[in-house]
């Protein structure tokens, strides 16, 4: 490490920094994309967030997941999420073929309550017939063995997509993001040029609830140091740090299982299966659902609301401030397909 | 007070002894191999799982960490800030026991103890985490990670004290990250050590709960605690911790008799004033008493400050002497070689005890625990 790169990583920082204190939002939220991810349609005045949901995408019997119409549902919420006709379509618009994509997955719950590999193997599909080469598609977690866990195939150096943990390969210079500073990812640093986030619907004890924004934290070398006063503003700075926010082009949670209490680890008892797939480039109306339907289903079990055992994610107001998207639900519009 | 003549090889030698200081811990294995292979090191087979201590229950498989101030709530499979402690299906586990990230063969004076056999060695090791996050903090690539960021390697208690054995060192030291962490760890190389006829030094931000420290009072030989400012403004701005428990802990490790020096490490515009100097002498003089040793050290750029200069020389000297008018009778200034606040001076006569160089004693002049000369008693370790 040297100093000239030490200190070129600190200007970014204060830089990034700067920008956020002085006018309360990171630059260009929503302009980065080749084909522009941005947050509202065309004609639209409200962020899209898009459902599906079939509650028959698991044999009711062994579990088993249907493929094919796991397949339907993600096109089906990729293609209103992004005001596309194809899913295809939306991929050639929100990537470029030169692109090299990094897949976050949040697999820290491990089987269960981890994004499935099917629907991430559907992404990479896309991603390869809208001109991606294979070997620039990444899928990638904090570590090997989280990966492995919630059944990726780890793919280091082989043909094909890769799939790999960060492990201890960060990029030892750390840079200043808001109100923290980390060193982050060494791929992400040093190789990928877009974002998919692929997250799940949970609860998090600290945080209130674990959705799109807190998968961030697995970028990080150290996201242990951020979880005091509700992870607020932590989660929304992280996600404003141009390096993540500049290569976003879309979120996605697999919420075919949800959890509404006992998080962010896996708790049967507070699963339930929600049969979904959500989708939305608007990172923040995406989490903004995802709180809601964490409380709701707390309300019908007959829970506190996070609100009411003063955890609410207060991040995602810090996220909306920082001009990452929509909170507000009257400005969001949850289109189910 | 008379300034030391410095010889060029003495001044090469103390150079060179400084070199180890900025080395990275990370790489302390690899860098000295004879003592890595003495120690027959080689790569931990992962993480530790040792139950921890100072720990409760919270309820629904949570549990409240009672380790330090900063009590953490740790779901299950979550951790606290520290990032190496675990909670298991509701029980606290720690991940770093027996795994040092780093090892090496100090002089004591490096810690810096200069009350503590001066002229010795010190087998000192780390293990990953801290607590707190300062952003100046020089070691950060092993405190400011997590256990599975940084090679580690297997290292019981009882094989520390045989390398203490081994190397001729009456000390073994928990230093570099933060040893409150590793605190299981540190009671058990500490029980060893006396056990064994040695001393155990725990160098630490003083960021530990009473209890905790009361615990390793039974066994440590003695205790260096960075003061890292005298405003609760500074903790939580620049370390994202609290001054009053650090005080605390101060307050109890004098009255528990445990042989303690404090550092301060001085960086330019944010704790470098002379009322901040004067505020830290009245404390130590009145709370801990005047012959507690301070040590006002020099700043360099470092983690995530980077862009503030490092501490002129002539601020140190200030913040000493403006100490020294306060009271305090044993007040030194590091990183600086050559500073005549190198140096330990009798507080009676005025004349030159100890001679240093950084952190190379030179010359001990110390006769049975007095001053050669006035006969006056120096406090401290020195047998």
């Amino acid at each position: 490490m040297t100093i000239d790169r030490v200190r070129r990583r600190l200007l970014e920082g204060m830089l990034a920094a700067a920008t956020m204190a002085v006018t309360g939002c990171a630059k260009g939220a929503a302009s980065a994309s080749p084909g522009g991810s941005a947050k509202r349609l065309k004609n639209s005045t409200k962020s899209i967030v898009a459902r599906a949901k079939r509650d028959d995408v698991k044999d009711a019997k062994t579990g088993a997941l249907d493929t094919v119409k796991l397949e339907s549902m993600l096109g089906a919420a990729i293609v209103r999420a992004t005001g596309e006709s194809t899913p295809l379509g939306s991929f050639h618009r929100l990537f470029r073929p030169s692109d090299v994509v990094g897949i976050k997955v949040g697999t820290l719950a491990g089987p269960g309550l981890s994004p499935h590999p099917e629907l991430v193997q559907q992404l990479v599909r896309w991603l390869i017939a809208a001109g991606v080469r294979d070997e620039n598609i990444v899928i990638w977690d904090r570590l090997d063995n989280e990966l492995e866990r919630a059944g990726f195939k780890l793919n280091r150096k082989g043909s094909g997509p890769r799939c790999l943990g960060t492990n201890q390969d960060y990029d030892w210079t750390p840079v200043e993001w808001g109100a923290g500073g980390s060193c982050f990812a060494s791929i992400l640093v040093n190789e990928l040029t877009a974002l998919i986030n692929v997250a799940v619907l949970k609860d998090h004890d600290l945080a209130g609830i674990s959705a799109g924004l807190k998968n961030w934290y697995g970028v990080i070398h150290n996201p242990n140091k951020y979880h005091d006063s509700g992870c607020d503003p932590y989660v929304a700075h992280l996600a404003a740090y141009p390096m993540i926010k500049d290569k976003l082009r879309l979120t996605i949670i697999d919420g075919l299982v949800a959890q509404c209490h006992g998080g962010p680890a896996r708790s049967p008892r507070w699963a339930w299966p929600l049969n979904s797939v959500m989708v939305s480039t608007d990172p923040v109306a995406l989490d903004s659902v995802a709180w809601k339907m964490i409380e709701d289903q707390r309300q019908k079990l007959g829970l506190k609301s996070l609100t009411a055992e003063e955890r609410e994610p207060k991040w995602i107001a810090s996220a909306a401030k920082a001009g990452l998207g929509e909170n507000r639900i009257d400005r969001i519009e949850l289109v189910d397909v | 007070m008379t300034e030391p003549e410095l010889h060029r090889r003495q001044l090469l030698v103390a150079l060179a002894s400084g070199a180890v200081a900025i080395c990275c811990p990370r790489l302390a294995f690899a860098q000295d191999e004879s003592l890595g292979a003495s120690l027959e090191s080689g790569p931990a087979t992962g993480l530790s799982a040792h139950p921890a201590r100072w720990w409760k229950s919270a309820g629904e498989l949570r549990i409240e960490c009672e380790l330090c101030p900063n009590k953490c709530r740790v779901a299950d499979r979550e951790r606290g800030t520290c990032g190496v402690r675990e909670n298991r299906d509701g029980k606290y586990y720690t991940l770093v026991y027996g795994r040092p990230c780093a090892m090496h063969i100090d002089p004591v004076e490096k810690k810096p103890f200069f009350h503590v056999l001066p002229g010795t060695t010190a087998v000192s090791l780390a293990a990953p985490g801290c607590n707190i996050q300062c952003k100046f903090c020089q070691n950060w690539e092993i405190s400011q990670v997590r256990p599975e960021q940084v090679q580690t390697y297997a290292k019981s208690p009882e094989s520390i004290v045989e390398a203490a054995r081994r190397f001729g060192s009456p000390t073994v030291a928990c230093t570099y990250s933060e040893p409150v962490v590793w605190s299981e760890y540190v009671f058990d190389i500490a029980a060893a050590t006396k056990k064994a006829g040695l001393r155990t030094l725990m160098v630490s931000n003083g960021f530990i709960e009473p209890g905790a420290m009361n615990d390793l009072c039974g066994v440590l030989g003695a205790v260096k605690i960075d003061l890292k400012g005298m405003t609760e403004k500074f903790y939580k701005e620049q370390c994202v911790g609290k001054l009053a428990p650090v005080l605390d802990t101060l307050r109890l490790l004098v009255k528990r008799q445990i042989w303690t020096e404090i550092v301060t490490l001085v960086i330019p515009g944010l704790n470098d004033s002379e009322q901040e100097a004067r505020e830290l002498a009245r404390f130590v003089k009145k709370d801990l008493g005047p012959d507690v040793p301070v040590h006002f050290t020099r700043f360099h750029p470092s983690y995530r400050l980077q862009n503030v200069p490092s501490t002129p020389v002539s601020t140190l000297t200030r913040a000493r002497d403006v100490a020294i008018a306060e009271g305090l009778h044993y007040v030194y200034v590091g990183n600086v070689p050559g500073h005549p606040g190198n140096n330990t001076y009798c507080p009676g006569c005025k004349k030159m005890l100890i001679r240093r160089i950084s952190m190379t004693t030179l010359e001990n002049r110390i006769k049975s625990d007095h001053c050669p000369d006035c006969k006056r008693s120096i406090p401290g370790i020195w047998s």
